[in-house]
């Protein structure tokens, strides 16, 4: 009887063990280890290596300051530019160095395909970039999603810039054929249509120069404004080109991505073109926290190369800080489910509690909803520089 | 008939940059016999170049045109020297792994250097279109267009006539042969992969404003390149230039009256159907043989 209840103790006690060790993970005594995952090469590097570059910024701004109740933060982000890579990195991550928090910094082609993984294996999991509904649905209890609205809101945000300065009638949808252009597409022509406006729709390959072939369609359909879903680079050639094909007169309107500097040297006299943007600021606007910001990036990377930072340095940089925040709450019950429920509880999370710069907009969770945030800011090109309108 | 004008302008403007590009590979495949895989990289260092004097330094777009082309052409003929030659008894399969890698890591040096998703290059031309009748012709396409045309012909006439170009001519028509009656294989080889280079460099620097910078650019324009020198004949720089128009307005007109999802797969169909039905090519170089 003695060696029986000795066996159920062990049990219990080695049980609660493991238990304990495997909610544990990636958290000892003096670190949390925070895994990231994007792509840092390929036609998306512009959003996972800025994503990279803005998350380290904060883990050391953090660390320096002593870390999130006396542990420092370790970032350890992994390369994934294609869906396989993405899913590959993800178990990675988190069944081999075992880190506590994963961070999907990929943009939609990644956040999607890693969306079942992380549902499956219960790994707190903070969406910074995808805003494919593939992530978001069904809601995953450790799913948290940042900076990056969903493709309704983004949606609903978009149009309102296409009607602000007139009533158009023809609207052309220039979208590229990969996941980020294509969910926005799938929520917002359906909207449009609804409205009652005439929509033509024309698509095109990621990285493409050459828009001759859309661009004439649209002059066909004789629309009056144009509203491009892919990348700045993708958007500026084709507003340059859309001059080549006499496609004068239209309002151009272009989604977040294609907010950067980097697109008024290809279209030259770029301004009154509006879109949206997911920070209070666009870098290199008068205003102190963004000054700051800047500052601290060059300090840390020198001079930022043409169209750098840009919103995944900034996003990526605000996600620590909102992290830091659920950590902060979770105090030193640092399993995953407590991490969650104090993520859950997280209102109006802004870097500059804790001393960091407030370059993004506040987020706030709850238990039915984990979209961080839904301000966007307008973003119109003024003078040839982007600026975010108060 | 003015739409299908615009569509056919939008195609030139990007055949002639394909043109350019094949046009090099065509040089120097045709005066070595190395299919060049790095092409594309000295395509893409040519228009960072482009960037460098252009943006970097704030000098005239035309001291582009002038600096940058030698420079490529000297970084080819180096890479010949120091890397290829080593390899020129290997067998033709070492060589062409030898150069898909070299491609491989000029492009990703690039992209150490410069972590940007683009690197933009304004136009040397600001001023206002030529209007002919509703047709819209605007000064970068016509200077793209242009001067990618007579620097292909400048560069076949060079090739047929020039007292430089003799060794190359040599190699082309008998490669034994020419070395049996003295022409060097160093010196000969240096200057293809200098005139290969200098005219991937005049490609980067027309592509730079039409394209921008980012390192996918080495990829579209290898690809398309390749598709230009095979449908134009591998051998014949006359036809890499008619192939690269060709393919240009090929692409161009399947999206507009097709689908735009066509653009690039009628490129390879193209490919097929020439090498299938034409195996030399559209405009094959005309062989005469004096007995």
């Amino acid at each position: 009887m003695k060696l029986y209840r000795l066996i159920q103790v062990v049990l219990l006690l080695s049980l609660l063990g493991a238990g304990s060790a495997s909610a544990q993970q990636g958290v000892t005594e003096d670190t949390i280890l925070i895994g990231a995952l994007g792509p840092l090469t390929g036609g998306t590097a512009f959003i996972g290596a800025p994503g990279r570059d803005g998350m380290q910024l904060a883990v050391d701004a953090l660390n320096e300051q002593g870390g999130i109740n006396g542990r420092k933060l370790e970032l350890r982000f992994e390369a994934a530019l294609t869906p396989a890579e993405s899913v590959a990195a993800a178990k990675k991550l988190v069944e081999q160095d075992k880190v506590f928090v994963l961070v999907l910094a990929s943009g939609s082609t990644g956040a999607a395909a890693a969306a079942d993984y992380v549902r499956s294996v219960g790994v707190p999991t903070y969406n910074i970039f995808g805003a494919t509904p593939v992530i978001r649905e069904p809601f995953a209890d450790n799913v948290f999603h940042g900076a990056i609205t969903d493709p309704r809101t983004s949606a609903a945000a978009l149009i309102e810039r296409l009607t602000r300065d007139g009533d158009p009638e023809r609207i052309g949808l220039l979208a590229g054929s990969y996941a980020f252009p294509q969910a926005n597409l799938s929520v917002i022509r359906p909207m449009l249509e609804e409205r009652g406006f005439d929509v033509t729709v024309e698509t095109f390959d990621q990285n493409a120069k050459d828009f001759t072939a859309q661009l004439v369609s649209f002059l066909r359909a004789d629309v009056d404004a144009v509203l491009v879903l892919g990348s700045f680079a993708e958007a500026g050639f084709a507003i340059k080109q859309a001059g080549q094909v006499g496609l004068g007169g239209v309002h151009w309107v272009v989604d977040g991505s294609a907010v950067n500097n980097a697109i008024v040297p290809i279209i030259g006299n770029a301004d009154g073109i509006l879109g949206y943007y997911n920070a209070p600021f666009y870098p290199g606007q008068d205003a102190e926290p963004m000054e700051r910001y800047l500052a601290l990036w060059r300090a840390a990377y020198g001079e930022p190369p043409q169209g750098r930072p840009n919103i995944y340095d900034l996003t990526g940089y605000g996600s620590v800080y909102v992290l830091a925040h659920a950590i902060d709450k979770a105090d030193d019950d640092l399993t995953w489910e407590n991490l969650i429920a104090s993520w859950e509880r997280v209102e109006g999370a802004l870097p500059s509690d804790f001393g960091g710069y407030d370059v993004v907009f506040p987020e706030s969770f709850s238990a039915t909803d984990h979209q961080g945030n839904d301000h966007l800011g307008t973003a119109v090109i003024q003078d040839g520089v982007w600026t975010v309108l108060p | 008939m003015t739409e299908l004008a615009l569509v056919l302008l939008g195609g030139l403007n990007f055949g002639a940059i394909y043109a350019l590009a094949a046009l090099g590979i065509v040089l120097i495949h045709k005066a070595t016999k190395t299919v060049n895989f790095a092409h594309g990289a000295f395509v893409l260092i040519g228009a960072l170049g482009a960037y460098i004097v252009q943006v970097q330094l704030s000098w005239s777009a035309w001291l582009a045109y002038l600096l940058v082309p030698p420079a490529v052409g000297a970084l080819a003929a180096l890479i010949e020297l120091v890397l290829l030659r080593p390899l020129r008894r290997a067998d033709a399969f070492s060589v062409v792994i030898a150069t898909v890698f070299l491609g491989i890591a000029l492009s990703e040096g690039v992209r150490l250097i410069y972590n940007a998703e683009l690197l933009t290059v304004p136009s040397p031309f600001q001023g206002a279109p030529f209007l002919i009748g509703p047709v819209i012709l605007t000064r970068e396409v016509l200077w793209t267009v242009a001067g990618s045309l007579l620097i292909g012909i400048g560069t076949t006439l060079a090739f047929r006539r020039a007292r430089v170009a003799r060794g190359m001519r040599a190699m082309a028509a008998n490669h034994r042969g020419a070395q049996l009656c003295g022409y060097s294989v160093d010196r000969t080889y240096a200057l293809a992969w200098f005139l290969g280079g200098a005219l991937a460099g005049v490609a980067g620097v027309f592509a730079a404003p039409a394209k921008g910078i980012s390192p996918d650019l080495p990829i579209a324009v290898i690809a398309a390149a390749f598709v230009a020198a095979v449908v134009g004949g591998f051998d014949s720089l006359k036809g890499a230039v008619a192939g690269g128009l060709l393919l240009g307005v090929v692409e161009t007109l399947a999206a507009a009256y097709g689908d735009s999802a066509l653009k690039n797969a009628i490129s390879f169909m193209l490919l097929f159907v020439v090498m299938l039905y034409r195996p030399e090519g559209l405009f094959p170089e005309v062989k005469t043989r004096h007995v």
